[in-house]
């Protein structure tokens, strides 16, 4: 036997590496059976085969009541004139399960041109008889034509939403299928309201399902029932806490029989078609929330990878680069922020462009995303591009994990000067950019604190400049005034004191000429003439002799008599000065002369 | 020798009542030198305890308020940083920093209200007497006063005809430009002295249309406005706001400049 088998094992190695692979040998059965029911296993073969061995053990658990009944089927079509031929023979016995319990049916072999191919193997749950639905209740009351709505029984009709997991953090995936349970013997005829669950609190993606709903065996609480998968869903949970998912409705046609009223009725109209609705029941699910997350969490829950790639790095000055990440992995990729680039300051940077490209599939959401930044240098030198480090939530393990691209070192050379000058000069047009608003810093230096409500105006010590400043105006006025009337009256004072002056010089003359002291006398006489005329006239002593002060007296109109005198009194003392002494007589008359003179000149001397 | 002991006297007391003026200046510029390095190190709540006690001396300035002010906004109380930055504005009218802080405390007012629109030479008036404290003004003024003394001395001793002529009009314009600044200086001054305008405290109070708990709500206004207040009658205040709109409110919900 195991010899055998080593023998049969060794030709199927063989047979795989010699035959083409178009040799399709399949077996097929129902996965889950009632006990004690029929049921069929076949075998189809795209090619023509003999000498068909079961499975080795099948007749252990099952027995085999009939079989094989072999067919064939014919496949010809023609595509573009060319002409294909599939024929498949298929081979198929009926089959009735001993026990209950979860078997699998090991590979059968067929032998085709001389090799022997083996089957897949399969896996059949054999579950106890199930009761059938009570069907077609009551007979005569229904109205014909109309869909009633009926209750199947929660056992042999339902809904549920299937939850890959339960317990999960935030963020992590979960699939959700939404399953139909039909027991095998109820005929679903079709759909008529179909409601499917709104998943609050979760970011949702679909799951492609093709259109067609494919019913499949599964045993569930220990029956069988055709399964329907309506829709797939991957779900992210975006709250943390207890998230339901409400409970929804369908409304299904079933074909039911009716109970034959009459004998004819047997022949016509023996099914009819009811409405049966049937509800979910709620499902929770507990959202754990996320550690403390890391500085550079960008929200990715899942299991990732980063990479990344730049376009170049030798640039001239205001060429554009491209630094590509790309984020790969399974979990919520179109939910990953954008991770931020640390550039240089004076780089021109533009918006970073993300693409995702997410497939979802039985195993959950697993894509790329590829993110582009597209900066351009604007002087040249060394710059370090710096690493991006990228945290994701392991949710497996419970923690998080950081990956990070490398760094870039970047080298710019200077580009066409035309080019650098345009970009500079609209690189200075740019405004100052206003990053955050705050109050402007307190005053520093002296307070210069004063006492409340304390102004200098209004008080005494203001008005006190005004009046200080007017008074001392008016004090400068007066005195000014006096003054220029003072400067004014000089020569009037001079004036009117002439006259007395030059009396004095007189009466000290007389004096002398009683003390016979005649050098003295003349001398006098004649300063008291100069003085008083230099007073009167205004001419200073100086200037003046006999002829300016006769010119000058014509001017004041005096009289030429009054000057004549004048003459002769000056003409006679200066005579006299240098002359033997006169007698007393003359100079007494010379005396009366000049003083009746000069009370001539006071007269006739106005101003 | 009584007249000189009694001359010696009033100097000694002269002096000390100078010292000790100087001495409580001093311990002010202490504070404030304090209370600035505690606004520095962000100890928000100590700077204004400090900035508050020397208020409490009767002392005030526009540097002062406005460094309360700061000191508030930054502990959170945008209301009295408001107060305190319209106190600023009362001494020192046209500082821009107390401006722009002032603006940014009142983007927290949740009344917002658009000034009537004034005619533009009341705008101008107010804008030119608002350019300088009272104190700036009286200086301006006296110095206008002084130079049109002189120029009234030029006009009355000067001899020659063209200057006396220039002096005559340059006096004229310096005795009306006295009057004029004068007259902001009476109007700043008033402003000081009156403080008729109040920062409302309450969060939310309703403005009533007479003075008393029974009299008809009008309109709602909450805390951080500016009202002019134009009369009162026990505990209620008659207010205005800068859109016209007048009524009553209890004097507890507002706080003078």
């Amino acid at each position: 036997m195991i010899k055998k088998l080593i023998i049969y094992s060794f030709l199927f190695c063989i047979a795989i590496a010699t035959q083409a692979e178009n040799t399709r040998f399949v077996m097929s059965a129902q996965n889950a059976i009632e006990l004690g029911k029929q049921f069929r296993l076949s075998f189809t073969l795209n090619e023509r085969g003999s000498n068909l061995k079961l499975p080795a053990g099948l007749s252990d658990n099952f027995d085999i009541l009939m079989g094989p009944s072999t067919g064939q089927s014919t496949n010809i079509s023609m595509i573009n004139g060319r002409t294909t031929q599939v024929v498949n023979y298929s081979y198929t016995y009926i089959l009735r399960a001993k026990k209950e319990g979860e078997y699998e049916i090991r590979p059968a072999s067929i032998n085709v041109n001389g090799k022997v191919f083996e089957s897949n193997s399969l896996k059949i749950q054999v579950v106890k008889a199930q009761t059938k639905p009570s069907q077609a209740q009551t007979g005569g009351s229904q109205t014909q034509g109309s869909t009633q709505n009926v209750d199947l029984g929660k056992d042999n009709i339902f809904v549920r939403v299937a939850m890959s997991k339960r317990n999960v953090y935030r963020g992590e995936q979960i699939i959700a299928s939404v399953k139909l349970y039909v027991n095998p013997n109820i005929p679903i005829a079709g759909f008529d309201e179909v409601n499917l669950p709104t998943y609050e609190g979760f970011y949702t993606q679909d799951i492609e399902i093709p259109q067609q709903i494919n019913f499949t065996r599964e045993v569930y609480n220990d029956k069988i029932y055709q399964v329907g998968i309506l829709k797939k869903t991957i779900l992210f949970p975006q709250q943390n806490g207890q998230l339901v998912v409400e409970p929804f409705s369908l409304a299904l046609l079933v074909q039911q029989q009716v109970k034959a009223r009459s004998f004819f009725d047997d022949f016509f109209s023996t099914h009819r078609t009811v409405k049966a609705t049937i509800t979910s029941s709620q499902v929770n699910v507990n959202v754990k929330d996320l550690p403390a997350a890391p500085a550079n969490f960008l929200s990715g829950v899942g299991n990732f990878n980063i990479k990344s790639d730049i376009s170049s790095n030798q640039v001239t000055t205001n060429d554009a680069v491209t630094l590509t990440v790309k984020i790969s992995g399974t979990g919520n990729i179109r939910l990953i922020k954008n991770p931020e680039l640390q550039l240089p300051a004076d780089f021109e940077v533009y918006d970073p462009r993300a693409t995702d490209n997410v497939r979802t599939t039985d195993n959950g959401a697993t894509g790329t995303k590829t993110i582009e930044y597209l900066f351009q240098p604007r002087f040249e030198g060394d710059y370090t591009i710096p690493a991006i480090k990228f945290a994701y939530f392991d949710p497996a393990g419970g923690k998080y994990i950081t990956k990070s691209t490398p760094e870039y070192l970047l080298n710019v050379t200077k580009g066409s000067e035309e080019q650098s000058t345009t970009v500079i000069s609209s690189l200075r047009k740019e405004d100052v950019q206003l990053i955050g608003q705050d109050i402007r810093f307190i005053k520093q230096g002296n307070p210069a604190l004063r006492i409340r409500n304390y102004t200098f105006f209004g008080t005494s010590g203001f008005y006190l400049i005004y009046a200080i400043s007017t008074l001392l105006f008016i004090l400068l006025f007066i005195v000014y005034r006096k003054k220029a009337k003072e400067n004014a009256n000089i020569a009037l004072v001079r004036n009117k004191k002439a006259n007395s002056v030059a009396k004095k010089r007189l009466k000290a003359a007389s004096g002398f000429m009683k003390k016979n002291n005649n050098e003295a006398f003349y001398e006098e006489i004649l300063k008291a003439f100069l003085g008083y005329l230099s007073d009167k006239l205004g001419i200073p002593i100086a200037d003046l002799n006999r002829d300016s002060a006769v010119l000058k007296l014509q001017q004041r109109n005096v009289t030429q008599e009054v000057i004549d005198d004048y003459i002769e009194v000056t003409e006679q003392c200066e005579f006299a000065r240098y002359a033997p002494a006169e007698g007393s007589e003359a100079r007494n008359e010379l005396y009366k002369k000049a003083e009746s003179t000069m009370s001539r000149f006071e007269k006739q001397i106005k101003k | 020798m009584t007249k000189k002991t009694f001359y010696n006297i009033t100097l000694i007391l002269l002096g000390i009542i100078l010292s000790l003026n100087s001495f409580a200046q001093e311990e002010n510029t202490q504070l404030w030198e304090k209370a600035n390095a505690y606004f520095t190190t962000e100890e928000y709540q100590q700077a204004v305890s400090i900035y508050e006690q020397i208020l409490q001396t009767g002392e005030e300035s526009a540097k002062l308020y406005f460094n309360l002010g700061n000191a508030y906004y930054k502990t959170g109380d945008v209301n009295k940083a408001i107060l305190n930055y319209e106190r600023a504005k009362v001494l020192a009218p046209h500082d821009a920093d107390i401006e722009f802080n002032l603006q940014i405390a009142n983007q927290f007012v949740v009344t917002k209200i658009e000034d009537i629109p004034s005619p533009f030479f009341l705008r101008w008036k107010t804008s030119v007497t608002n350019k300088y404290p009272a104190d700036t003004w009286s200086g301006i003024s006296i110095g206008a006063f002084i130079l049109f003394l002189v120029f009234l001395g030029f006009y009355i001793f000067s001899r020659k005809v063209s200057i006396k002529r220039m002096a005559f009009w340059l006096g004229i314009i310096a005795i009306v430009f006295s009057g004029f600044t004068f007259s902001f200086a009476n109007h700043q001054k008033r402003k000081i002295i009156n403080r008729n305008h109040a920062i409302v405290f309450c969060p939310r109070v309703t403005v009533k249309s007479s003075p008393a708990q029974t009299g008809t709500d009008l309109f709602l206004i909450y805390e951080g406005l500016k009202v002019e207040i134009t009369d009162s009658l026990s505990t209620w205040k008659e207010i205005k706001l800068a859109d016209g709109n007048e009524g009553w409110l209890p004097d507890s919900c507002i706080v003078k400049i």
